[in-house]
């Protein structure tokens, strides 16, 4: 069977730094993906790449059998970090309907339902710039709901949501991915929420230092290799 | 008590002082949001070269301006897309290099040239019927525009990453905002000159931010804002016989700073 992520030999460098370094893996349409790695060490990059915003310097990705940009509508991004001025006034309803303007014009008409779903429609007439780390979180990734996208990607969501909150963004994720057959591809900390959700995880420090079943892959070994001398203990636990 | 309007180079100014405070009121929404406010002040005093040109070699400084201006404002975005460089880095070489290329061909003109003064601060008396219908015509346009592609120009400046994955081409719209900043500079230059025009870009928008409750507020305000600077300052500087764009940026001053009282004074009931 065809993956219908193909990640292949992917390089990139900024500034004589290598950021990736012949990164491959394959994503089965409809799975739920962890990507793990310390701070630096290409996460995030890599999740450009697939998004298409970035071009590897060597190496390619494949979505469908097309390139990113032409696959970019199929695809939903709840970014680690959305850098805007919070003194600017624009609501949350207002930033959700920015979407008006793009190829598909219909999901605007669920605002109310996905607010709904990730338990933030209180804010929905609130300044962006007021909300709390959690009930922005909670917005982002609300939008990215709006459209039924093939891919969503998320780059540690539950950054500043609560405990329960995070169980329910999780188990909101795993219920699209059950529904839609929506291919999910997480960015995430924390080795818990790998094991409970994800099918296959990717193990990165510019390289990959493991690819599979999380289980199985995820060793004292790759732990070290990944996070240095001493991480090797959390498994344990 | 409305004499002043039974002068026409009142009437002009007046027509002309509210497309263009429609214009920059709008557009400074958006160079707001993007924390580039400088951008108004580097392109108008780049755009000394084309009127040095323009005044040197005997051609309509305001055409020749007008095309600096659009070079001026690609060559910004060209250098933050292309570059590591940051908007306000970008905007900090163009603007010197436009004053350096200015500076030298005044120079070359030998004698005193009062109608370039007129130009660093404005004066209207300098707005003559071509220009009013220049500046009628292409605002007119570029309302037009700035209707049609709001949102996108909005999507692309809040979120251009969201913007990309619904299928925009953010850079395009960038792109097309840049250039209407610079066109809308130009042609604001003649009623509040070189030195003193960003400040119409940024002042509306920064009384708009401290009431507005949403963007569309915000949008809606600014415009509102920039029409009553411009008309209070234009009617006061007839009065006070005083130059017209010191007295229509000091009363955009004056009105950020009693917004900026009251907005306090607010605060303070509430907090009891």
């Amino acid at each position: 069977m065809n993956a219908y992520i193909q990640v292949k030999n992917v390089t990139a460098t900024f500034h004589e730094t290598t950021a990736l370094d012949h990164v491959s893996f394959d994503i089965q349409k409809g799975s739920i993906v962890a990507i793990i790695g310390p701070n630096g060490s290409g996460k995030t990059t890599l999740l450009k790449h697939i998004i298409g915003i970035e071009t590897p310097q060597e190496g390619s990705v494949c979505i469908d059998g097309k390139s990113p940009k032409q696959m970019r509508h199929a695809i939903g991004y709840v970014p680690q970090k959305f850098d805007f001025d919070r003194s600017i006034p624009i609501t949350v309803y207002e930033f959700m309907a920015l979407d008006r303007c793009g190829t598909d014009k219909h999901g605007v008409n669920n605002i109310d339902r996905v607010l709904k779903e990730v338990g933030a429609m209180g804010v929905k007439n609130q300044k962006l710039g007021t909300l709390s780390g959690g009930q922005f979180q909670r917005v982002m990734i609300a939008r990215s709901l709006l459209h039924q996208k093939e891919i969503l990607i998320f780059d540690e969501p539950s950054t500043g949501i609560d405990m329960a909150g995070e169980e329910t963004i999780y188990d909101l994720i795993v219920d699209i991915n059950k529904k839609n057959n929506t291919t999910c591809i997480i960015v995430s900390h924390e080795l818990n929420i790998v094991h409970k959700y994800a099918q296959q995880v990717l193990c990165l420090n510019k390289k990959k230092i493991c690819y599979g079943v999380p289980e199985t892959v995820i060793t004292p070994e790759t732990l070290t290799a990944l996070f240095g001398h001493g991480a090797g203990l959390y498994h344990s636990h | 008590m409305l004499e002043f309007l039974s002068y026409p180079f009142m009437i002009r100014a007046l027509i002309a002082g509210g497309v263009v405070a429609v214009l920059l009121g709008w557009l400074g929404v958006f160079v707001v949001t993007r924390k580039m406010s400088f951008i108004g002040d580097g392109i108008a005093h780049a755009s000394l070269a084309g009127i040095a040109l323009a005044v040197l070699v005997g051609w309509a400084p305001i055409p020749v301006a007008v095309v600096f201006a659009v070079i001026i404002a690609l060559g910004i975005y060209m250098l933050e897309q292309k570059t590591n460089m940051s908007s306000d880095m970008a905007i900090a070489m163009m603007f010197t290099t436009g004053m350096a290329i200015g500076i030298l061909l005044l120079n070359a003109y030998e004698g005193y040239q009062p109608e370039l003064i007129s130009y660093l601060f404005g004066n209207i008396l300098l707005i003559n019927s071509i220009d009013l219908i220049t500046i009628v015509s292409v605002g007119a346009a570029m309302v037009l525009l700035l209707a049609l592609y709001y949102r996108q120009m909005l999507f692309s400046t809040f979120d251009p990453t969201g913007a990309y994955l619904s299928g925009l081409k953010p850079g395009r719209y960038d792109m097309l905002l840049y250039v209407m900043t610079a066109v809308t500079v130009i042609l604001s230059i003649k009623l509040v000159g070189i030195i003193l025009v960003s400040a119409l870009l940024v002042t509306p928008s920064s009384i708009a931010k401290l009431f507005a409750h949403s963007f569309k507020q915000f949008t809606i305000l600014a415009v509102v804002c920039a029409v009553i600077i411009v008309y209070v300052g234009l009617i006061s500087s007839y009065y006070l016989d005083v130059p017209s764009g010191a007295m229509i940026i000091l009363v955009g001053t004056g009105l950020f700073i009693c917004s900026l009282l009251y907005q306090t004074l607010v605060s303070q009931v509430k907090k009891g």
